[in-house]
């Protein structure tokens, strides 16, 4: 690998890794208040990505807007895909989550509800929308706009990099500066003393749940801009990120951020290496190495349970 | 609706007839009928690949019957399967257990072949197939599977051809998707363009890879003068656009598993200037169709499809077969199988005849090429590379 292709690969690395990092928060989050693996926050993502579609092919003109009406379209696209990720996680969490929390079912009850909610949701999206793969309708034209190190970033690529940013500076603000993110945290380290000390847990829950929905639904909108829009585009950035959240130390909201960098920058490398097929090998490698030296992740478990 | 209405008049009428005339039957000469099944998708996903061929196969029968010198009737009778190898042998079992039912058109699929070729095989009737592409089909021995339409071995041989001898690459990259079918093209595809002397660089990406960005960037980086993608439109989409974006010039070239409209709608402008292969003519611009594709947009209000054509010609294929026994004194269902193994037919889009283990002589390939909005036919392969 010449060093030109090092920044090449490097560069789309962390373009994919910051979208991963973004959908891994959402895993994380829900993790650190209910230590619950919601696998159907694939699917989040996923009605994110049909949020935005919809929005678009509804209101966007026959011809490419450009300038401002290109910002504009993006903005609707985006806040399209945040809501309708907003409004899925919030239904999981009212229908399939809440009743099992107020019987205090088992944990592997949870687990398998996330399993068969994923599949639900899925195949629910393949019977609304059809099972093509339909493309984004296209807000602008994706020129090369920026170059870093000789490596050249399309505007898809730069809003990729700059709304992940944005979301992950935001979350990490909410979560750290704000009453509703000292409710979260104050339910992640323990939700008897919490709810006695007069915090609403269900609330916590709920609001946890829309809060990495609507970062799920922006993600999902980001990614089928990026490629394309299909019924089951979730499942594997939802495993990928599900592990960059483990990777990262999971209910800890910036070690998600690391992770899924990190697993962006590993995945391309090894693409750019060895090829596609060798894609999920060098993510998978790397993660089982750092949990043998670090079993907690990368950042432990800060805002967790200390067991 | 109007089959329906048909069927329920039919078979108080038919008992009537039978009980007026006691049984008597056997009576022979121009009452004589024989039933052409069609094995193919006529529900679920696939239907409209399993609808182009039946169009073809009815008007062809429509056609026969209708020229008035067969001194037979033909009927034709559905076979459904989804287009799943699991519904295979029931849909076949269809067909076998009527028994005026001589020769079947399909199984319209490779999955639903491989399973359903077996049961023919044992009933001796013969399945005919004029999509089933799937290279090792006509190597597993099956009895009565006759094959008329080229394999994707001969699809992978005809990029190899066109990329050396028309466009004069030196530099190839092949990549296929990880799938039995793309596997199968691009390894033909690379051993022929090795032996073509092109160097050729071998890649793998697999279906519903999530960034195509990283797999454009391997291809651009050997700086080659074409690439074969062997896979589905659903990847080929995302894929030509990071191409583009990775500043591929070269020439690109994808197989029949490209070759449909969705292509375009997924790549959009970086659809433009692939060219596509299949072993399917176009049955609107060959001037030995045209008037094929005429009767057929006459009679079903829509352009023909793929396979349509090929479909046609296997129905008047059979025909003739039949009509050739039927003369010599009857049709049984193993004497047709012999004799359609040693026919020689000149059809609309090809000649047919087969090797001794059913598979199609003529591997003739055609090539697409996408064009702003539509893909345009471009010819026969052999021809256009000379």
């Amino acid at each position: 690998m010449s060093l030109s292709e090092f920044w090449d690969f490097l560069v789309l690395g962390v373009v994919l890794g910051s979208l991963y990092a973004v959908i891994a928060i959402g895993y994380t989050l829900v993790y650190g208040v209910l230590q619950l693996l919601n696998f159907a926050h694939s699917e989040v993502f996923m009605f994110g990505g049909y949020g935005g579609l919809l929005a678009l092919t509804a209101l966007i003109p026959e011809s490419t807007p450009s300038g401002m009406g290109s910002v504009a379209y993006v903005l609707i696209g985006m806040l399209a895909g945040a809501a309708l990720g907003g409004a899925v996680a919030f239904g999981l969490e009212r229908v399939a989550y809440r009743p099992l929390r107020r019987h205090r079912a088992p944990r592997l009850v949870f687990l398998i509800t996330a399993i068969g909610a994923s599949f639900f949701l899925y195949n629910l999206a393949g019977k609304l929308f059809g099972r093509n793969p339909l493309p984004m309708p296209s807000m602008y034209e994706n020129k090369k706009v920026l170059s870093v190190f000789g490596a050249e970033l399309t505007i898809t690529q730069v809003l990729i990099l700059v709304s992940a940013v944005a979301m992950m500076v935001g979350l990490d603000y909410v979560v750290n500066r704000t009453k509703m993110g000292s409710g979260i945290r104050a339910v992640a380290q323990d939700p008897e003393v919490a709810s006695l000390m007069g915090v609403d847990i269900d609330k916590v829950v709920s609001r946890t749940f829309v809060l990495g929905g609507l970062l799920g639904g922006a993600a999902g909108f980001l990614f089928g801009t990026n490629s394309q829009v299909w019924y089951t585009m979730g499942f594997l950035p939802g495993i990928t990120a599900f592990a960059a959240a483990v990777l990262g130390g999971i209910g800890n909201v910036r070690g998600a951020m690391l992770g899924g960098l990190m697993l962006g920058v590993v995945e391309t490398m090894t693409v750019g290496l060895w090829g596609d097929d060798w894609r999920y090998v060098g993510a998978f490698v790397v993660l089982v190495l750092v949990l043998m030296v670090r079993p907690t992740g990368i950042l432990g478990e800060r805002v967790g349970r200390t067991a | 609706m109007l089959n329906k209405t048909i069927v329920k008049l039919a078979i108080p009428m038919a008992v009537g007839a039978l009980a007026l005339t006691g049984c008597g039957g056997g009576d022979s000469g121009s009452g004589d009928a024989y039933k052409i099944a069609f094995q193919g998708p006529l529900s679920g996903d696939n239907v409209q690949l399993g609808q182009n061929m039946e169009n073809g196969i009815k008007l062809a029968i429509d056609q026969a019957n209708a020229g008035g010198d067969l001194g037979f009737e033909v009927e034709y009778v559905p076979v459904d399967d989804q287009g799943l190898p699991d519904k295979a042998t029931a849909a076949a079992q269809k067909a076998i257990d009527d028994e005026s039912v001589v020769a079947v058109i399909g199984p319209a699929f490779s999955g639903p072949a491989d399973t359903a070729a077996e049961v023919y095989g044992a009933a001796g009737l013969v399945a005919l197939s004029s999509s089933a592409t799937r290279p090792d089909l006509t190597t597993k021995g099956y009895e009565t599977f006759l094959r008329a339409v080229p394999n994707d071995s001969a699809q992978g041989a005809g990029m190899a051809k066109y990329l050396s001898g028309k466009v004069k690459a030196e530099k190839v990259v092949v990549v296929d998707d990880k799938t039995d079918y793309g596997i199968g093209l691009a390894d033909v595809a690379e051993k022929d363009l090795k032996a073509a002397g092109v160097e050729v660089v071998r890649q793998s990406v697999p279906q519903k890879t999530p960034d195509y960005s990283a797999a454009a960037k391997n291809v651009t980086k050997n700086k080659p003068d074409a690439l074969v993608y062997a896979g589905y439109y659903q990847d080929a989409g995302p894929f030509a656009k990071k191409l583009k974006e990775a500043g591929f010039d070269g020439v690109a070239m994808s197989g029949d598993g490209t070759n449909d409209a969705q292509f375009i709608q997924l790549a959009g402008d970086a659809s433009d200037g692939w060219l596509l292969t299949c072993p399917c003519t176009d049955a609107t611009k060959e001037d030995a169709t045209k008037k094929f594709a005429a009767d057929y947009e006459k009679e079903f209000k829509q352009a023909p499809g793929t396979y349509s054509a090929e479909s046609y010609d296997a129905a008047m294929m059979i025909i003739e077969e039949i009509k050739k026994l039927h003369e010599d004194g009857g049709v049984e269902r193993q004497a047709l199988v012999d004799a359609l193994r040693a026919a020689k037919y000149k059809g609309l889009t090809k000649e047919f005849s087969f090797d001794d283990k059913g598979e199609f002589t003529n591997q003739t390939i055609y090539l697409y090429q996408v064009k702003g909005e539509g893909i345009e036919y471009q010819g026969s392969v052999d021809e256009l590379a000379g």
